[in-house]
């Protein structure tokens, strides 16, 4: 009786999704509706909405025309400002990832080697973190300003470095340091956190076997933390590649474009001059260089993470 | 008892009401679409009610944003269909808003509004190829701010009327010492300062054409004021759009551009004299441009012509004189100006002479579609013209080539 039931089944395979949709499916489904409802309604469809968009000449006001993907052929080949954009943008990331990394890694081990008051120092650097970013770069903008409390003590200083803000070189640099020091502690705990997961019997091991601290790091602690160092990796190079809040608040692109970024072209392309299928444009490129230089770095992975601890 | 008393009177009331819906029109509630502070309301309410108290089966309802929400509400409202029936509008955004208004000129024509009475160059700032869109509030020319006390204590002459560019650079020159500065530029001096010089932004066809020697030399005239003779501080590419009214309020900068919508708020935060002076000329006569902000109704809008009713009282004598007199606005009404003049202006001397030596050298200020990216790239670029990083032709180059 059962047999012969199940012949029946294999027999006439039905469509797959009925198969899905009973009993438990059905179940699973209503509860995964609120959550679905909400990616689908406020993010598939703004995304789909805006791969259209980025096909027509959409103004805000009116309506929208299809121009095929001459907006795309404009920003490669006319448009004067997309490459230094883009290289704004590439540059930003690269000295700030590498800055991020270096410093987070170098606080989050000084701070597991303390003896006392780590939980202190781990609250003090993450303390950025949670302060909205907008608010910071307000502060670093007064700090940064010509005639502010940076120019003051330059002076005192006797360093010939005034109005850095105004500069075409310094002012990148000004927002790179703006945002180490609102980014820096949440690597720098994550980083911390793995440091305290490394089994401390293979750094007594090491220590027998007469591994010097500076061993002991690189050989064993660095390629125990590898996987998290990876994700901090990964996910400091996407925010960075979306940089806006403080180009916004401390530069508006400016001086001329050398702080122009990515993410401030598409403000400013988009809500400023009402270019709407424009910006979105640039917004799928944007998508499209972070998802290449997050497969390069996944790729790159095997060569330095090891899943194996 | 006294709850049947108040129910009687209700009834009446709805009853009386009733009878006067049917001898005019249905009663019918208008939206307004406004930005301002929150401790704006209660003035925008005032001229509201007046639209009740002249029409009563009509209300007004106002709806408040900040400036900057505004404009970035404006075409998501109306591009989802929510938009106000009266709508505000300024005068250089015009351009890239006109399709959601609907024209005025045949109502207009048809109603009481005399054309005559409000200041020409607002009445052309709020057109768009020949037809009108909104009825203006408020009108003002770009013009030069200057601390009355500081004149007085370098012992200069107040400014001409008809001054030049030169006596202005030489009155600059003299204020500018002991860690104070004679000027305090901003981004829109490099708009209005060339245009008061004789220059031109624009080609005939409306297009910029920011190369063209004279708007570079005009330009560079204001910039190396600045670059070369140190006269004022530079300002940030990210800097307030106003930052030069906060130093001259704390007596850092002497001189500095500004309209008079800022007369008011600037004469409470400083504790001198401020006088104003024209922008400065070239070799040829005087010109200025003006701005001023006006309501329109919205294009989509069920009931156009109770919001004309409205915009006719909005923009009447007595809100007019309301808004001059609280200091908000020098009113785009000629006749009720004597208010803003005898109001917030009071304390200044010489500023109705001033004004109306302006309003009778205005040229009309030119703008297009692209104008928002044009002012957003001048605040952009021309730091670098200021600290002396960049030449002022090539920063207009630049500039030029962004703007298609």
């Amino acid at each position: 009786m059962m047999l012969g039931k199940h012949t029946d089944l294999i027999a006439r395979p039905r469509p797959r999704s009925h198969k899905w949709f009973r009993g438990e499916g059905w179940t699973a489904l209503f509860f995964l509706l609120p959550g679905l409802i909400g990616i689908v309604l406020f993010l598939v469809l703004p995304i789909l909405a805006s791969i259209v968009l980025s096909f027509t000449n959409w103004q805000l006001l009116g309506s929208p025309r299809f121009v095929g993907i001459s907006n795309y052929v404009r920003l490669f080949t006319t448009d004067p400002q997309f490459w230094t954009v883009l290289r704004n943008t590439l540059f930003f990331t690269v000295e700030y990832l590498v800055l991020n990394i270096i410093i987070s890694l170098g606080l989050a081990t000084w701070i597991s080697s303390l003896k006392f008051g780590q939980r202190w120092f781990r609250v003090i650097f993450f303390l950025p973190t949670f302060t909205p970013l907008i608010a910071v770069a307000m502060v670093w903008m007064l700090i940064f300003t010509s005639g502010g409390l940076f120019d003051s003590l330059m002076a005192s200083l006797s360093v010939p470095l005034a109005g850095v803000l105004n500069d075409r070189t310094l002012a990148m640099q000004a927002v790179v340091l703006t945002s180490i020091w609102a980014g820096v502690g949440y690597n720098t705990v994550l980083f911390n956190a793995a440091l305290d997961m490394v089994p401390s019997t293979y750094l007594e091991a090491a220590r027998i076997d007469g591994a010097t601290a500076w061993d002991r790091f690189w050989k064993i602690r660095l390629p125990l933390i590898s996987p998290t160092l990876f994700f901090g990796t990964v996910m400091t190079a996407i925010t960075s590649l979306q940089v806006f809040d403080q180009i916004y608040v401390m530069t508006k692109g400016g001086p001329g474009s050398s702080t122009a970024t990515l993410g401030y072209a598409i403000y400013q392309r988009g809500f400023q001059n009402f270019q709407m299928g424009y910006a979105s444009a640039i917004a799928w490129v944007m998508f499209a260089l972070i998802m290449a230089l997050t497969a390069l770095q996944f790729w790159f992975q095997r060569k330095w993470v090891h899943y194996d601890a | 008892m006294k709850r049947s008393l108040i129910f009687a009177a209700a009834l009446a009331a709805s009853a009386l009401a009733g009878i006067d819906a049917r001898a005019q029109d249905a009663p019918v509630t208008l939206t307004w679409q406004m930005w301002g502070q929150p401790n704006d309301a209660e003035l925008w309410q005032q001229l509201a009610d007046l639209v009740t108290e002249q029409y009563p089966d009509i209300r007004v309802k106002l709806q408040l944003s900040g400036w900057a929400d505004y404009w970035t509400r404006l075409p998501v409202l109306a591009a989802s269909g929510e938009i106000a029936d009266i709508i505000s509008m300024q005068s250089m955004r015009l351009p890239n808003f006109y399709s959601i208004l609907a024209p005025l000129d045949d109502y207009v024509k048809g109603g009481d509004v005399k054309v005559a009475d409000f200041e020409t160059s607002i009445m052309s700032g709020l057109s768009q190829d020949g037809s009108l869109y909104a009825l203006p509030y408020d009108v003002g020319p770009w013009m030069v701010f200057y601390n009355r006390d500081k004149f007085a204590a370098a012992g200069l002459k107040e400014p001409a009327k008809d001054w030049t560019f030169d006596d202005f650079k030489a009155n600059a020159k003299a204020l500018t010492k002991d860690g104070t500065y004679g000027y305090g530029t901003q981004a829109f001096d490099f708009i209005a300062g060339p245009v008061a010089l004789g220059a031109d932004y624009f080609n005939d066809d409306s297009e910029f054409d920011l190369t063209n020697a004279g708007f570079v030399g005009a330009f560079s005239k204001y910039a190396d004021l600045t670059a070369q003779d140190k006269l004022s501080p530079v300002f940030a590419s990210a800097a307030d759009a106003s930052a030069a009214s906060g130093r001259f309020a704390s007596g850092n900068v002497a001189m500095y551009i500004d309209g008079p919508w800022s007369l008011i708020t600037g004469q409470a935060n400083v504790n001198f004299k401020i006088g104003i002076a024209p922008l400065p000329r070239g070799s040829g006569p005087s010109r200025f441009i003006t701005a001023g902000s006006g309501w329109g109704i919205s294009a989509t809008s069920q009931h156009k012509d109770a919001a004309f009713k409205a915009l006719q009282v909005l923009t009447g004598p007595k809100a007019a004189e309301i808004l001059g007199s609280a200091g908000r606005a020098l009113p785009a009404r000629l006749a009720q100006q004597t208010a803003w003049y005898d109001g917030a202006a009071k304390n200044v001397a010489g500023t109705r002479d001033t004004l109306e030596y302006m309003f009778a050298h205005t040229t009309p200020f030119r703008i297009n579609d692209k104008w928002n990216q044009f002012e957003n790239l001048v605040m952009q670029y021309v730091p670098l013209a200021l600290t002396g990083d960049t030449k002022p032709d090539v920063v207009l180059s630049d500039i030029q080539s962004q703007l298609p």
